[in-house]
């Protein structure tokens, strides 16, 4: 849980950006979507209405051309004397009857030329009961129950009217149940006013529905209603007859009102209505569009919404890789970064990512670099400073150690041990000869071991030789390099301080090679000091000293040259005496400074 | 700056993406129906009391053997059928033309002849020997078959024998009478009854058409094509009977086919000449069961070659050649082209006297009718139909008629026999060649 909390901390901004991404994208893609199906939505129904308000123009020229043809027909009736004759004459004998019989057919035929484009038949029936009809199809009834029908009734209601009217064939003759427009007019005397017969044209509605059949589909039907409401003819068989006074509402509002087109819920359907008035019919023909039909064809939102999400999904896997990329050198730099620790300016940083952050690593490293170069700097100018004052302190011969010395050569002289006068002011010459050198020098163990021996010779000319030196040299040790002046001061420590009580004693000085160091022990068997206080001492008494350089000062050059886990150890004993431990590198190579 | 290009990318292709996808349309379903067996037939026929009916009959044995076949039967009016053929055929198209459509014998060879590939050849299924030997004129052509013959057209004198009765004769006096005695009796039936004798439409000339076929004559002469209407004895003598008859004022007109029949069923006719078919018709008024005869058809008088036989319409099923046709050949084979006792069910449920002969042997065809008196209608009509005289009914019948109807009118109104017929004759031959 820690792990996954550290890992998000990371990746914070990462996830931030994407969720905001991911929002952004799925909130621009259903808008976009949205928009664009609205707008097709709403330009193809702006079309359609008008596309369909020409297809009722059009639909409209079909009926009044066929109304024109029932007018033609009709008014030819109307003016025909044989028709006259046929339905007013009483019966006579066979020879005037069958004359009057042919010369009615021969009329009719050429009435029925008027409409001989249409599938329609024509009825006369006359007051004296006879009656002719060319199509025995429709109108399945008597004469009787004809002439009481209320087709005959309404037609002779207004015998100056060309009326159209809804009949759906209910006879016992046939079972058939088919709906029929029928156009009636009463035949009229002109000069008299008197009704000597009606005449009937009529369809079949599914021969009147081809007037619109071709401009009908899926989704797009016409419907036409009388002035009653009721659906007299439609595409849609199962409307037929069918009382719609709601569709017969909105025909007359779109026509008292002048709209295009209405949009209502038909029999819980979202249709647009467009209508118009067929004023030689007295019929509204209703066009109504079912929009999920006809939109369904039009805009597929499934497919829309499909395509919309896989396009999302694409977007979302890009803008996960692309975000994820670039967050992802910010995250490594924060991860590098957050590495570094107290003193440790090394962690450099990989510089990689998109331009931003390889300035920002550049800058960073740049940094480092500087700092590090800073710090070197310092802890050049510190050796430099101590190397400065060692110099001082190692050019500091101690007069007193010249004049010492050189008064023991004197009594050596004035003794007659020329000889031993000789060696001892060799070994101060050679003593003298590597104090004054480069003190940053450093020199092999075996030139040390030479200076050491000198130093124990001039003491043991001084001081007799009551404490006795040994050196023990590992022999693979001889070529190592050590700074200079480094196991004099334990030396000479040893000999001014280790045996003040007792008077006789050695010092052993070790060198070996251990564990990658070069370790030079010199051990006393003098005083010793207490435990306590093992610190190195600094140089107090400064008479009998060589140089001005203590021990303390070894430590802390070792330690600057060669790093902590280098240095000086003392382990003492009261009486036991005391081990000095001096942990050097293991130098092959002589260095100038 | 680089995401927000590429988040600029992304919004872009996704707007043009929705963009476009909104113009995506549905592809129109392509056409259906291979070339296989056809699912679906159509037929067309007229009068849905005897062919429509007789459909119904042979569509259910059908349908019953071959569940997956559709048969839709139309009805329309007969000059309905003829004008739509017509157009079709004219046009050059097969499209909205049915399966299977009923053509009047009269006219058949005319559409035989005119487009004879648009009929689809029979012979392979049915053999033109299995009918009634007059049906195989109409229906073949070139000695292939394209017909399949359904209805006799042979005529019987269809007479109320109530009103005979009322006017002192019996069904058995009118068992070889001419017309003149004909129109004797019915002055007298007229005088006692106050009863039309006949009902005719002036345009239509079936009754000459039957009374020239008896003497085995027609419009045309045998050939087929030249009109033989002026030197026609027997189409004289059939005006003049006509004439006679109108003169005698036993007749009742009627215009149309609702106007023939309720004449005959209200009762206001005491007889009808006609074909066979019209027995349904009869029969549909129920409250005159027992009331109607049928006698042979009157002859000529003074014709010696006259019968006391003749024809009048009947019709044959045509299998046109469009898709389909395999399916609709099958359906009429199985059916009307081999089936007997679908023909004993359509006689004794319709009233449907076919042309198969094999149908004749059955039990149906042999029964008493009791509409009728018990008289064993059908056997008599079987052997009336032996005597038809064949006659070649050309291509021409309806046009000639056309021209005859007018000419009647003229020859009622006072012209001179001859002088008709010459001029029918002369417009005949002018019309035809």
């Amino acid at each position: 849980m820690r792990g996954f909390w550290e890992r998000y901390k990371f990746h914070s901004l990462f996830i931030k950006i994407f969720i905001v991404m991911v929002f952004s994208i799925v909130a621009v893609a259903i808008a976009a979507s949205w928009t664009t199906v609205r707008m097709s939505e709403r330009l193809f129904m702006e079309t359609f209405s008008i596309t369909n308000s020409k297809v009722i123009n059009q639909i409209k020229a079909n009926f009044e051309s066929f109304h024109y043809s029932i007018v033609t027909a009709t008014n030819n009736t109307g003016l025909s004397g044989t028709i006259k004759s046929f339905l007013t004459e009483e019966d006579s004998n066979s020879l005037r009857v069958l004359r009057t019989y042919y010369n009615m057919t021969t009329q009719m035929k050429k009435i029925q030329s008027n409409v001989d484009a249409y599938q329609v038949g024509i009825k006369i029936m006359g007051k004296n009961g006879r009656s002719f009809s060319t199509n025995t199809n429709n109108l399945l009834m008597t004469d009787n129950e004809l002439r009481n029908h209320k087709l005959t009734l309404n037609t002779l209601a207004e015998p100056k009217r060309l009326m159209y009217q809804f009949y759906q064939e209910s006879s016992t003759v046939s079972s058939k149940q088919e709906a029929e427009i029928v156009a009636s007019k009463a035949l009229m005397e002109r000069t008299t006013g008197d009704i000597y017969g009606t005449l009937y044209i009529t369809i079949q509605e599914k021969n009147f529905h081809t007037f619109y059949a071709s401009f009908v589909s899926t989704g797009n039907d016409v419907a036409i209603l009388n002035k009653e409401g009721q659906i007299v003819s439609s595409n849609r068989a199962e409307l037929l007859g069918q009382q719609a006074d709601d569709l017969l509402g909105y025909a007359q509002k779109i026509e008292s009102k002048g709209l295009d087109y209405v949009n209502v819920d038909f029999k819980g359907k979202d249709m647009i209505v467009l209508a118009d008035y067929l004023s030689s019919y007295d019929f509204y023909i209703v066009n109504l569009i079912d929009k999920k039909t006809a939109l369904g064809q039009m805009v597929d939102s499934k497919m829309v919404a499909l395509i919309c999400s896989a396009i999302v999904l694409v977007a979302l896997v890009v803008v996960f890789l692309i975000s994820r990329r670039l967050t992802r050198s910010l995250t490594l730099l924060t991860r590098q970064m957050s590495k570094i620790t107290e003193r440790n300016f090394h962690n450099y940083i990989t510089v990689t990512g998109s331009f931003e952050f390889q300035e920002l690593g550049h800058a960073y490293n740049y940094m480092l670099d500087e700092l590090n170069d800073y710090v070197d700097k310092l802890v050049h100018t510190q050796k430099e400073q101590r190397n400065a004052e060692l110099a001082a302190l190692q050019h500091q011969i101690n007069p007193h150690f010249l004049y010492n010395t050189l008064a023991s050569v004197n009594f050596l002289v004035q003794q007659g041990s020329k000889e031993k006068a000789v060696q001892t002011i060799h070994a101060l010459i050679s003593m003298l000869q590597n104090a004054l050198s480069n003190v940053s020098e450093t020199i092999t163990v075996m030139q040390e071991l030479e200076n050491l021996k000198s130093y124990v010779f001039i003491n043991h000319v001084r001081y007799g030789e009551r404490i006795r030196v040994n050196f023990f040299i590992s022999p693979d040790c001889t070529e190592f390099y050590v700074p200079k002046l480094i196991i004099q001061p334990f030396i000479e420590n040893a000999f001014f301080h280790a045996f003040n009580r007792k008077t006789e004693g050695y010092i052993h000085v070790l060198i070996s090679q251990d564990a990658g160091s070069l370790i030079c022990e010199v051990v006393d068997n003098g005083d010793g000091m207490d435990n306590g206080h093992t610190e190195l001492p600094g140089a107090e008494s400064k008479r009998q000293l060589f140089t001005g350089i203590g021990m303390k000062n070894v430590h802390d050059r070792i330690i600057l040259l060669y790093g902590e886990e280098y240095g000086v150890t003392v382990v003492s004993n009261i009486n036991e005496g005391t081990a000095i431990k001096i942990r050097l590198p293991l130098i092959l190579v002589s260095s100038q400074n | 700056m680089k995401k927000s290009f590429v988040l600029l990318l992304i919004c872009m292709i996704m707007l043009t993406a929705c963009g476009s996808n909104s113009n995506t349309k549905n592809n129109a379903e392509a056409g259906t129906t291979g070339a296989e067996k056809a699912k679906e037939i159509t037929i067309w026929a007229w009068d849905p009391a005897f062919n429509i009916a007789a459909l119904e009959v042979a569509k259910a044995k059908y349908a019953a053997a071959n569940p997956d076949v559709k048969i839709n039967i139309v009805e329309y009016a007969q000059s309905d059928i003829i004008q739509k053929l017509n157009t079709g055929l004219n046009s050059g198209t097969t499209k909205g033309l049915p399966n299977v459509v009923l053509i009047e014998d009269y006219r058949a060879q005319g559409f035989l002849q005119s487009y004879k590939d648009s009929f689809y050849d029979l012979s392979s299924s049915i053999k033109g020997a299995d009918f009634a030997d007059y049906k195989s004129g109409p229906t073949s052509l070139d000695g292939k078959q394209y017909g399949v013959p359904f209805d006799s057209g042979v005529t019987g004198l269809y007479v109320r024998t109530d009103y005979l009765e009322q006017a002192g004769y019996k069904l058995a006096d009118l068992q070889d009478i001419d017309w003149k005695e004909y129109i004797e009796i019915g002055k007298k039936i007229k005088e006692k009854t106050g009863k039309a004798l006949i009902t005719l439409d002036p345009n239509d000339l079936g009754l000459i058409r039957t009374m020239i076929q008896s003497a085995g004559s027609w419009y045309l002469s045998e050939d087929g094509q030249t009109p033989d209407i002026a030197s026609n004895v027997a189409l004289k003598e059939a005006f003049e009977i006509y004439k006679e008859m109108m003169e005698a004022d036993v007749a009742n007109v009627h215009a149309d086919w609702s106007q023939f029949v309720a004449a005959l069923n209200s009762g206001d006719v005491a007889s009808v000449p006609t074909g066979n078919w019209i027995s349904p018709s009869i029969t549909a008024e129920a409250s005159q069961s027992g009331k109607w005869g049928i006698a042979p058809y009157p002859t000529l008088p003074g014709n010696d070659k006259s019968v006391h036989a003749s024809n009048l319409g009947g019709s044959s099923w045509y299998v046109m050649n469009v898709d389909g046709k395999e399916t609709a050949a099958d359906f009429m084979a199985t059916t009307f082209g081999s089936d007997s006792e679908m023909y004993q069910t359509l006689l004794t449920d319709i009233g449907v006297i076919g042309t198969f002969k094999a149908a004749a042997s059955g039990e149906a065809y042999s029964q008493a009718s009791e509409f009728f008196g018990g008289q064993k209608i059908v056997s008599d009509f079987a052997a009336w139909t032996e005597q038809i005289p064949s006659v070649n009914y050309g291509v021409h019948t309806y046009a000639i008629e056309d021209i005859l109807i007018v000419e009647m009118q003229n020859y009622l109104n006072g012209k001179d026999i001859d002088k008709v017929l010459g001029d029918a004759q002369a417009q005949a031959e002018s019309q035809i060649k």
